[in-house]
């Protein structure tokens, strides 16, 4: 009795901007270096600010928050979001 | 198709349910397909993946909610059809409320089945608020409630009526739907509807005797 119902990727989206709020009001993110050591795939403006000169705390901040990527994917069903790496870009049902 | 199913339904004059398999390895998950995303998954990927994300991963919570989304949507979609306008949030209330409860995950069931498990409480405290606010429950006097001929149990379980039955509960006012999928879809008893919402179990066997008889027009019609 399979439905076959995909959740739309704006809900995706929205739902993990939603974690991602949560988690970080609970505490830091884990930092850029840390997930990037465990193999993660991260985007290109995470990768900036990896191999910046930066302290630890400034690559925990949830950049996603100000990423256009994800106010294009939070409003628009599969959004034009093709980054390699980019969470929204892997919501989109394509 | 549905018209030469119909009389084997009339002739029963049954209400019992006992026969409608519903639990986490039965229809309840068989009703939802496996994402390929999840296919494959085994346990111990499970509670890695939840470490990950308890440690504040955010790729691995892009992983966590790309992977059981469509689980979870579909889960809650099929439940509150036609009400697909409340699916979204529901949807994302499970996946907060999971956020919040991760700690408790053991790893003894798949993660998709824990999930699943917190979508159907949330399912449940929709009926249940609907239920309670629903002014059509207080006793009516001098109301003869009707003697239905229909075997809700057989239609709620046939495949082939089961579209059919999805329309015509679609057309019933939201409460009477609500309690029909509660009783006949969730297999709740009546006592348990009654406890969750706070109204008498005569009240609610009132009222599904109400939505049955509205049900069996509609079904007729």
């Amino acid at each position: 009795m399979s439905e076959g119902f995909r959740a739309p990727s704006r809900l995706k989206s929205r739902i993990y901007s939603a974690l991602l709020e949560r988690q970080r009001e609970d505490g830091p993110l884990l930092s850029l270096s840390e997930v990037k050591a465990r193999g993660r795939r991260l985007c290109v403006f995470e990768q900036l600010v990896q191999i910046a000169p930066v302290g630890e705390s400034a690559k925990q901040p949830n950049l996603c928050r100000v990423c256009h990527a994800r106010a294009l994917a939070e409003n628009i069903e599969n959004a034009p979001v093709y980054w390699p790496g980019c969470p929204y870009a892997q919501f989109q049902n394509r | 198709m549905i018209a030469s199913n119909f009389p084997a339904f009339a002739t029963k004059g049954t209400f019992d349910l006992g026969r409608h398999v519903y639990s986490d390895s039965g229809w309840e998950l068989s009703s939802v397909s496996f994402s390929a995303r999840e296919s494959g998954r085994g346990v111990n990927d499970d509670v890695a993946l939840v470490t990950a994300v308890l440690q504040k991963d955010r790729k691995a919570t892009a992983e966590f909610v790309n992977t059981y989304t469509d689980s979870v949507y579909a889960f809650i979609r099929r439940r509150l059809s036609p009400r697909h306008d409340l699916v979204d949030d529901l949807v994302q209330e499970v996946f907060i409320a999971a956020w919040e409860n991760l700690t408790s995950f053991r790893g003894t069931s798949p993660l998709r089945a824990w999930l699943l498990g917190i979508a159907r409480h949330k399912i449940e405290d929709y009926f249940r608020r609907l239920l309670q606010s629903a002014q059509s429950l207080e006793p009516e006097a001098a109301e003869e409630l009707p003697a239905s001929e229909l075997d809700m149990d057989a239609i709620a379980d046939r495949k082939r009526t089961e579209q059919r039955a999805q329309q015509v509960l679609a057309d019933l006012p939201e409460h009477y739907r609500v309690a029909l999928q509660w009783r006949y879809w969730e297999k709740r008893s009546a006592r348990e509807m009654a406890e969750a919402t706070g109204r008498s179990e005569k009240a609610i066997e009132r009222l599904l005797a109400r939505a049955r008889e509205q049900f069996r027009r509609r079904w007729l019609a």
